[in-house]
């Protein structure tokens, strides 16, 4: 403000025509050019434009307001972590469906998506049944800890959508969890929490991989030495063996500070 | 992890075939993959403990690979959060962010102006603009008690991004014995960074949701898209 309070509200009583401006600062009531302020709606003293810049307020440069304009077309989406990666499959020739996914909406994802990622589900364990010199007809997806068969798994996680849930402590799945204390890692008996969101440090590739290749007691493919000769029997298959190193702030943004 | 010349020539091998397709939602399909508008993550979670408010964070850009685009947001490319209330999935609230001009724009929560694939940005909903960071973080919190971030930030995924290559891989002879014990075990994305938008957001700004998840439990849908101008 290039006058003080005083002397702007003087300035307004004199455009209101009221006679006389009587304080301590007569001497400015007896200038006799009109004072500049920054609300007498007239670009003048160092003004750049009216009642603005210079030693008033910025102006608001309303010419210069961002361009929000235009239609916006869906080119990626994500849900749940690693939906599209893991359980889309692209085949030669063919059109690409990991494509095809992220222009999707997920009201229509489990009609279009479901048959193909429970046929990519069984062909993982497929890989797996050729590298361990087994048939692949023998080696199949069973129903995981969560009790979902390959069928319901694939049609929960088509529907590809992140929950969160307003009211209770956000973990997107601990495996690590025997909440009815029967040895198992997680088997819902009603008093879980689970599925209710995703913090930075959750390890989503683990639960992913357990809940895919897992089975029942979430450590079917775990590596196991099934003769004690100390050599692995099983691959491991249910956890990626790396684990959160990074940063996370304990204030907003959270997300850690670029390395 | 440092990142060794081994590391980079290995991950230039894998351009080279194809298989660089991984991750959280990094580099997920051959048409948004290291474009400006490849979203990389997904985070949505309950701050604190009893809090009444939702963060969501939505990555785009990845450093990971040499050859990805990154480093700025692309004034062209809308992101748009979507909350479904009545597990319908279909969004009922919208928050979108988009750049202009060294900062990010808000608007909504707010119901968008249609549905599906394609959208405008809701100007008459605008929830705040911060002024888009560089390394530290710059927030600005709007009056209704709503946070504002955008910025480069450290990548948080983390995954051994080799091995699962090789698991996949149908060749025998490719992991036989899956992936590998921590102690050989190494993290592709340590070290990598990100090009982050946050939004810390009171709940009720969100709406009451009726939907719920597999265990029954109260919970919003949430999904973040990249949406480019026409």
């Amino acid at each position: 403000m290039k006058y003080n309070i005083k002397l702007v509200l003087c300035g307004l009583l004199l455009a209101a025509s009221i006679s006389s401006c009587s304080n301590d600062n007569d001497a400015q009531a007896m200038m006799p050019e009109p004072m500049a302020t920054c609300d007498d709606n007239i670009m003048n003293g160092d003004e750049t434009g009216v009642d603005c810049g210079g030693s008033c307020s910025p102006c608001e440069t309303m010419s210069m307001d961002p361009d929000f304009s235009g239609t916006f077309a869906q080119v990626d989406f994500m849900g749940r972590p690693g939906i599209n990666t893991t359980l889309s499959f692209d085949m030669d020739g063919q059109p690409s469906v990991k494509d095809a996914h992220n222009v999707s909406v997920p009201s229509e994802m489990t009609s279009i998506f479901q048959v193909g990622f429970e046929a990519r589900l069984e062909q993982y364990h497929d890989v797996y049944a050729n590298k361990l010199g087994l048939d692949p007809a023998d080696v199949n997806y069973e129903a995981n800890i969560l009790g979902l068969d390959a069928t319901t798994l694939t049609t929960v996680l088509s529907a590809d959508v992140l929950e969160v849930a307003p009211d209770l402590p956000t973990t997107y799945f601990d495996p690590g969890t025997d909440n009815d204390n029967d040895g198992r890692l997680l088997v819902p008996d009603g008093d879980e929490v689970a599925l209710t969101g995703r913090k930075l440090t959750d390890d989503i590739i683990d639960v992913s991989l357990i809940l895919f290749f897992g089975g029942a007691e979430g450590d079917r493919f775990s590596g196991q030495d099934l003769n004690m000769d100390g050599n692995a029997d099983l691959p491991r298959l249910t956890s990626d063996g790396v684990g959160f190193t990074g940063e996370v702030l304990t204030t907003f943004p959270y997300i850690g500070n670029p390395e | 992890m440092k990142r060794t010349t081994k590391f980079l020539m290995g991950l230039g091998a894998l351009v080279a075939t194809g298989l660089v397709l991984v991750s959280a939602d990094h580099i997920d399909a051959p048409s948004s993959m290291g474009t400006t508008a490849d979203i990389a993550d997904f985070y949505a979670f309950e701050p604190s403990e009893n809090s009444d408010n939702t963060v969501f964070i939505v990555d785009v850009q990845s450093n990971v690979l040499p050859e990805l685009a990154y480093g700025n947001f692309d004034e062209d490319v809308l992101l748009e959060i979507n909350i479904d209330l009545d597990d319908d999935l279909i969004e009922d609230k919208v928050i979108q962010a988009i750049p202009r001009d060294g900062r990010m724009y808000f608007f909504g929560p707010a119901e968008p102006s249609q549905t599906g694939l394609n959208g405008s940005i809701l100007t008459d909903a605008p929830l705040g603009d911060v002024e888009i960071s560089s390394t530290n973080a710059i927030v600005e919190t709007t009056s209704n008690g709503v946070s504002l971030f955008a910025g480069p930030r450290q990548d948080p995924f983390f995954f051994d991004f080799f091995q699962f290559n090789a698991v996949i891989n149908p060749d025998v002879a490719s992991a036989p014995g899956g992936f590998l014990a921590p102690d050989t075990a190494a993290d592709t994305f340590d070290g990598a960074n990100t090009l982050s938008v946050a939004v810390e957001i009171p709940n009720n700004l969100l709406g009451t949701p009726t939907a719920t998840n597999a265990l029954g439990l109260t919970v919003y849908n949430t999904w973040v898209t990249s949406n480019r101008k026409q």
